[in-house]
């Protein structure tokens, strides 16, 4: 019986792709996990409280924020999306409007998150907001 | 008559270093995301289709619970304890940015509590952090 001998090429073990594509991931993995500490929201600019802005009464639309999350306006009550029709039409009339949200100490956060991001939308620039004064 | 042209080897590019280079990128990140850690309370975000980033450069985050309990950096602050800690933070950096993270169920009268100190620091930017709808 004749045995015979081959030699194998030896491969490098410095190039099994799989090690390289591993550690790629999981460096994609913690890069995109560093960007979720990225804090997002509303940017909003607070009034002094000793030097009160004196403001046209025209130029003001106040609307009040109940408990339940309901919005008054003049003793009316109006759906978040009428608000939006209403704040078009008076921007239109007056474009310096000042939009005054009074809000009730017991209403709930989100609430008011979304009356603040339909202001956003309609980018009034004159926003002021302030709570109801607790009994 | 001698041949000397030699026989011309295969172009090859050695990737034996192509791991290693990318397992100290991986230890490099994961030590850079360590020291980004930050402190988180467990709350239930408000929710937004419009929103920006209010992340700066200094953050100083205030966490408020339904239940009212403020926190930040896993200090529970109240009343005078909450302005000390503003304070601290604004003279350790002027340009730090504060930004009120609360439970979508809290009442608003808590995150005016915050607001109200910071009214009277006369601090004038606030970020309200809420995520994406």
């Amino acid at each position: 019986m004749i045995k015979r001998f081959i030699r194998h090429n030896v491969e490098d073990a410095g190039s099994s792709g799989s090690l390289n594509d591993l550690s790629f991931l999981l460096i994609i993995f913690f890069i995109v996990i560093a960007g979720f500490n990225v804090n997002k929201g509303f940017l909003l600019n607070l009034p002094s409280k000793d030097k009160p802005i004196v403001v046209n009464t025209q130029d003001i639309m106040k609307c009040s924020l109940t408990q339940e999350g309901q919005l008054f306006i003049d003793d009316s009550e109006v759906k978040i999306e009428e608000l939006s029709d209403l704040i078009v039409e008076k921007l239109k009339t007056w474009p310096n409007m000042t939009f005054l949200l009074v809000i009730n100490p017991d209403t709930q956060y989100q609430k008011v998150v979304d009356v603040i991001s339909t202001i956003r939308k309609l980018k009034v620039e004159n926003f002021s907001f302030r709570m109801e004064k607790m009994e | 008559m001698v041949n000397i042209k030699q026989k011309r080897r295969n172009p090859a590019i050695t990737t034996s270093s192509m791991s290693d280079i990318g397992f100290l990128l991986l230890i490099f990140i994961m030590l850079i995301s360590l020291m980004n850690q930050r402190y988180e309370e467990k709350i239930n975000y408000s929710e937004s289709t419009i929103l920006e980033r209010t992340q700066a450069d200094e953050n100083f985050e205030i966490w408020i619970q339904s239940n009212g309990k403020i926190t930040a950096n896993a200090e529970v602050l109240n009343g005078a304890k909450l302005e000390n800690a503003i304070i601290a933070a604004i003279a350790e950096n002027p340009g730090v940015r504060i930004h009120i993270i609360a439970d979508r169920e809290t009442p608003y009268k808590y995150v005016n509590e915050v607001v109200s100190v910071l009214q009277t620091l006369q601090h004038r930017v606030v970020s309200f952090v809420i995520k994406e709808k």
